[in-house]
């Protein structure tokens, strides 16, 4: 990339102050990723036996599946439900879901502790493993993001005949796509299930996986409008602010959804007991259910809010935060392990912390500022919003 | 739980109050199984001292995989790294495995654990006890339990194994809890243990007869009929919609054209 910038004088602009940050960053995850595959996990990371899974599996896998969910939920809008005048935002879903996986399949290759082996998944299949599923699914609708993507660089690069071949033929992997898509949003959930004795009651349940589909639609709407809101900013577009606030509508509905399905299974579980006195727990899930779902769904209710540019990005700011920390707590703050090393005897309250270190962090860092680059890039270089189209 | 039923499944008896804490069965199994010396497949806990003057007493546990007759560890693996014999042992196969880490994930004993401080090129791996399969073969007994000074770990067929812990709470009522943990703690464990102390101290999870697995495998089972289904639905709607537009624009069309006539 270092080598483009160089030669290509178009690319000249990119070098601005930002870029190179990112560039930066991207170079510390790489030095820091090239000492991991040397001297092991345990030399930049603070994952131990007892926290065998930390920072990179809550933010990578789970944040970062999450928030690509806007791809499928667009892909099913326009072509499903031939809701034609979601086009424009169409495109910009679709590249956000297929950095987003991308970024998701880097981070594994850094978590994983044979990354050379991640095929094995293909040739030793244990049917009952929820990771299986989530592997083969994600596998799949990388290539399903990848043909859903091509006729945009296909038409960057002039080759209008490939891009209408693909064109032709898209329904079956938009179908696809939403079907893989369903079922890995939803594993991510099932994920936890095997740990009705580590995960805090208040959020192991077996609809999990229901839950986390709901969600991950709100998170997909959410992003979408985030991205939106920003991309008009910093590249200079106009904002369709009309789709905008019809998407925003649809928020406060799959809210209420996730509400009332979340508050009858806590009443059914008998779960109840724990909202107040559990402690960190009951703030946990207080804040997650407070932000993430209960402020965004009043303020996406307001029509005010939602024909401004600055009360979507809030909105949808607000709701990300609250679904993100969601996926921490399921998959690390809520997650309680047993510690045969030290023997720190009661269970569900034992004095085990984990914190990732710095390198560790650099590392998702670093992933994310490709992803940011590869955007600008796509946005600077191949038709991405509507208007350039034609 | 049929197959726990099973006269030939191997089992261990722990007994806490036999524990003298030597730690010799740690020193063995690394000895059998090559285990280098900062490794271990066995941890010895002490639970330190317990009570009130005069009444002071003390408990350790020795803790390896309890090779579950249900493995949760098995039914995570991606890539079937883990596999069980019919006689009990819960076995790991370190090539096929890719380190995801997710059996560390599902035991809910926290057993199988990983060399955090290897690199590629020496290969990270998980490890865990095997129940020293090489030994059961040619009729031996596992290294910790042949070392155990004191007879505070037993080997044998469960059902022998499960009759002499009974036994011996009949006999002491006074000395044990009035439980065997790893009857039917996740299903059963080929790992039974006897304590004078409650079982949360020793730092055994509280968990109910059903493997934990049970849930996970079961949303696993609807998995692919679900996606079928859906794919089917979703196919339909596609269609569905696509005929109502068509017939829309047809109908539409059909009113411009005829609008023009009627004002003739």
């Amino acid at each position: 990339m270092k080598m483009q910038i160089a030669i290509n004088p178009r690319l000249r602009f990119h070098l601005s102050p930002f870029v190179a940050i990112l560039l930066i960053l991207m170079g510390i995850a790489f030095v820091v990723a090239m000492i991991r595959y040397i001297y092991g996990i345990g030399a930049i990371s603070n994952l131990s036996n007892s926290y065998p899974w930390g920072f990179w599996i809550s933010f990578d896998l789970f944040t970062g599946v999450a928030i690509g969910s806007g791809a499928f939920i667009m892909a099913a809008t326009v072509y499903i439900f031939e809701l034609k005048e979601f086009q424009p935002l169409l495109r910009p879903s679709v590249l956000t879901g297929f950095l987003g996986y991308i970024m998701v399949v880097v981070a594994l290759l850094v978590d994983l502790g044979h990354p050379e082996r991640i095929w094995y998944m293909m040739i030793h299949m244990n049917g009952t493993s929820v990771l299986l599923e989530i592997g083969i699914c994600v596998m799949s609708y990388l290539t399903v993001l990848a043909i859903e993507f091509a006729p945009v660089v296909f038409e960057g690069l002039k080759w209008q005949k490939a891009a209408h071949t693909i064109h032709k033929f898209i329904m079956p992997f938009v179908i696809l796509g939403v079907v893989l898509s369903t079922l890995h949003q939803s594993s991510l959930g099932s994920l936890l299930l095997i740990q009705p004795a580590k995960l805090y009651p208040l959020w192991w349940t077996p609809i999990l996986p229901f839950l986390f589909f709901i969600s991950a639609i709100s998170i997909g709407l959410a992003m979408i409008i985030f991205e939106s809101v920003l991309s008009s900013r910093y590249f200079h577009r106009g904002l369709e602010i009309h789709l905008l606030e019809k998407l925003g509508r649809a928020i406060p509905i799959v809210l209420a959804v996730y509400l009332i399905v979340r508050s009858t299974q806590l009443t059914l579980a008998g779960d109840l007991q724990y909202l107040f006195n559990s402690g960190g727990m009951s703030i946990l899930f207080w804040a997650e259910i407070m932000i993430g779902s209960i402020i965004p769904l009043i303020l996406f209710s307001l029509k005010k809010i939602r024909q401004s540019s600055k009360g979507l990005l809030i909105g949808a700011i607000i709701l990300l935060v609250g679904m993100i920390l969601d996926r921490f707590d399921v998959s690390w703050f809520a997650v309680q392990h047993p510690d045969p090393m030290t023997y720190i005897p009661t269970f569900m309250a034992n004095n085990v912390h984990y914190l990732p270190s710095l390198p560790e962090i650099s590392i998702s860092i670093g992933i994310f500022s490709f992803g940011i680059l590869a955007f600008g890039l796509a946005a600077k270089y191949l038709p991405l919003f509507e208007e350039e189209k034609k | 739980m049929t197959d726990i039923q099973n006269i030939k499944h191997k089992t261990f008896l722990f007994d806490a109050t036999r524990c003298i804490d030597c730690r010799a069965c740690m020193i063995a199994c690394s000895v059998e199984n090559n285990i280098p010396a900062d490794k271990t497949r066995i941890w010895v806990a002490g639970v330190g001292l317990m009570g009130e003057y005069p009444n002071l007493g003390r408990a350790s546990m020795v803790y390896h995989c309890m090779h579950c007759d249900e493995p949760d560890c098995l039914s995570a693996c991606p890539v079937g790294a883990y596999s069980q014999r019919p006689d009990g042992p819960v076995l790991y196969d370190h090539n096929k495995c890719i380190g995801c880490r997710y059996c560390m994930n599902a035991c809910p004993f926290g057993v199988p654990h990983f060399d955090f401080n290897k690199g590629l090129i020496d290969g990270a791996f998980i490890d865990k006890c095997t129940m020293c399969p090489q030994r059961i073969d040619i009729g031996l007994e596992p290294a910790c339990i042949a070392t155990c000074p004191t007879d505070a770990l037993m080997f044998g067929e469960r059902t022998d194994l499960l009759t002499e812990a009974h036994s011996r709470i009949t006999a002491h009522p006074a000395r044990y809890i009035n439980h065997v943990y790893g009857e039917t703690e996740n299903g059963g464990t080929s790992y039974l243990i006897l304590s004078h102390v409650p079982f949360a101290e020793l730092g055994l999870p509280n968990l109910g007869s059903t493997p934990v697995r049970d849930v996970s495998e079961a949303v696993m089972g609807i998995t692919i009929p679900f996606a079928l289904t859906w794919g089917a639905v979703l196919t339909g709607i596609t269609v569905g919609v696509h005929q109502f537009n068509k017939r829309k624009e047809q109908l539409a069309e059909a009113e411009a054209k005829a609008k023009p006539e009627e004002l003739k």
